[in-house]
């Protein structure tokens, strides 16, 4: 348990100071001006077309890989708990407090994009905006977590974590995708929980399946791969 | 009783490194270049070899969390757990490692108190080393202390308090291996030295030549007096005087060297106005590293045909690097 709070203590003090903070909060201020542009053009459509694009599309898994790049100090996951490993604490255990900061900040990032394409999309006296916030903030938890899970096992490759830039590339390529190529990749099953072209026609249940699997193979990967 | 092996061991400028170490005091006479850098990494579990293995005790520290627990080391860069002051990182770094004492008593220990409230980001590379440094100099109980030029600290780090800390956890039964890229720095460590050469290791003990031999420069008013005294003990090789008021003494064990040296000129009652180490000249130094080269070699081929033959062949004289 040390040895966990050790390798997120790490995490932690990497995503202090200033530039964090700063890309959040202009990501939250871009997502909500996107949100606000589809009220306008496209009325009804507004909330699914603002979070199906700007917000899950594209801010959440720059953020996201952003996030992980960040906690894992431009290295490989499981090189960047070098320096509390090198003190005798478990690498394995340590990367797991490092991918639990890493997934929980970008679930909270994920949620507060989500809750701005929403406000923007709709009029604060909008009836619909608090199911839609209600649905649609699980979806941007379990995904952002998902997310950071997955660019932290996708760091274990490459000399200095470059898997994790292809991991990002290919979840725009693939992932967009509907046939088995785009199962692998968490743009595929979020797109379908957010009521988008599902991949091999999986219902919405099989879709949060889906992206727990992901997840927990993620951490399976990271772990297993990791030496103590 | 711990034991550090490497075989066959490859990783940057190392190449097929095979070498063991028992408890004591070990020093690595070479550079960066020459893979020392590489060594001390590789025995602190902070890489892994790209071929052979290194074993701690039987296991591996890289891949091992309990043995690295064990293990005190200072590499040739540094960098603290990140935090943002010099106590904070200490204070992460101690808890890691399990140590119950906090980070302003480690600091008083090595006379580094004024550090606590110094932001990380202000820090100079070299401090950062003295930090860490600090660190493995303070550990409670490890089975394994691996130094990358531990008497660069000094300055920063009284020299007193690395050198004690060494002998300390080495006649603790503690293994301490360091590097140095100076002669008079391997000396002043002390202990059985070893060398690398452009990645390849040369055991002094192996190859039959004497990098340990300690040079005294000894000042004093009865210079022919004192070197009557010095010819008769067993501590010196040789005594030196060009006439003037300087001796050189030639032994193999530096610290037992002085001490004699001074027990000898208190009993005649002889006084010493100066007593300094005499590094070797660098011409001696490559001389002596040329040397050891060529011997390895020599051993090397011998054994190789030995393996091929299965007898031993007759030793073939060869011309020496002048």
């Amino acid at each position: 348990m040390n040895d966990v709070v050790a390798g997120a203590q790490l995490a932690r003090e990497r995503l202090r100071g200033l530039v964090s903070p700063l890309v959040l909060v202009l990501s939250v201020i871009a997502v909500y001006a996107l949100g606000v542009l589809e009220r306008r053009g496209s009325g009804a459509g507004a909330a699914d077309s603002a979070l199906e694009g700007p917000v899950f599309g594209f801010a959440l898994p720059i953020l996201a890989y952003l996030v992980s790049e960040r906690v894992c100090d431009g290295a490989r996951l499981d090189r960047s708990v070098d320096l509390v490993a090198r003190y005798g604490v478990d690498r394995r255990a340590a990367l797991f407090g490092v991918l639990l900061v890493s997934a929980a900040s970008t679930a909270l990032s994920a949620v507060l994009l989500t809750v701005s394409a929403l406000i923007g999309a709709h009029t604060l006296r909008d009836a619909s905006l608090v199911s839609d916030l209600r649905a649609s903030v699980g979806i941007a938890a379990l995904s952002g977590a998902v997310y950071a899970l997955w660019f932290g096992a996708a760091s274990l490759f490459g000399k200095r974590g470059g898997g994790r830039k292809w991991a990002l590339i290919l979840d725009f390529l693939l992932g967009a995708g509907s046939s088995a190529l785009a199962a692998p990749w968490p743009r595929a099953h979020t797109r379908n929980l957010l009521g988008g072209v599902p991949v091999l026609d999986m219902p919405q249940s099989a879709a949060w399946l889906a992206l727990l699997a992901i997840g927990a193979a993620s951490v399976v990967l990271s772990v297993s791969r990791t030496p103590s | 009783m711990s034991t550090l092996t490497f075989e066959a061991v490859s990783q940057r400028e190392l190449l097929r490194v095979t070498a063991s170490f028992a408890s004591g005091q070990h020093v690595v006479l070479g550079t960066e270049h020459d893979g020392t850098a590489a060594l001390i990494e590789l025995a602190a579990g902070m890489a892994a070899p790209a071929l052979g293995r290194v074993l701690l005790d039987g296991a591996a520290p890289f891949s091992q969390a309990r043995v690295r627990l064990r293990v005190a080391a200072l590499c040739a860069v540094e960098q603290l757990p990140p935090a943002r002051t010099v106590t904070d990182a200490l204070s992460h770094a101690l808890r890691a490692r399990g140590d119950a004492r906090s980070a302003s008593a480690v600091l008083d220990a090595g006379g580094l108190a004024h550090f606590a409230a110094r932001r990380t980001a202000t820090l100079s590379a070299r401090e950062q080393r003295a930090l860490a440094g600090l660190l493995a100099l303070t550990h409670p109980t490890p089975s394994l202390l691996a130094l990358f030029e531990p008497l660069l600290l000094v300055g920063i780090l009284s020299e007193d308090f690395v050198l004690q800390s060494l002998a300390r956890m080495a006649s603790a039964g503690a293994l301490v291996l360091s590097s140095a890229s100076r002669v008079e720095d391997a000396l002043r460590i002390g202990g059985t030295i070893s060398c690398l050469e452009r990645g390849t290791w040369l055991q002094a003990s192996n190859t039959g030549l004497s990098l340990t031999e300690a040079t005294l420069r000894v000042r004093t008013p009865e210079p022919r007096r004192l070197a009557a005294r010095l010819a008769e003990a067993p501590e010196v090789n040789a005594v030196e005087w060009a006439g003037g008021k300087e001796l050189l003494v030639r032994g193999a064990d530096l610290t037992r060297l002085a001490e004699h040296v001074v027990a000898s000129a208190r009993s005649e009652a002889i006084r010493i106005e100066a007593l300094r180490c005499q590094p070797p000249s660098l011409e001696a130094l490559a001389a002596a590293r040329a040397g050891a080269a060529q011997a390895w070699y020599e051993r090397a081929q011998r054994e190789q045909r030995v393996a091929a033959t299965g007898t031993e062949p007759p030793l073939v004289q060869t011309r020496g690097i002048h």
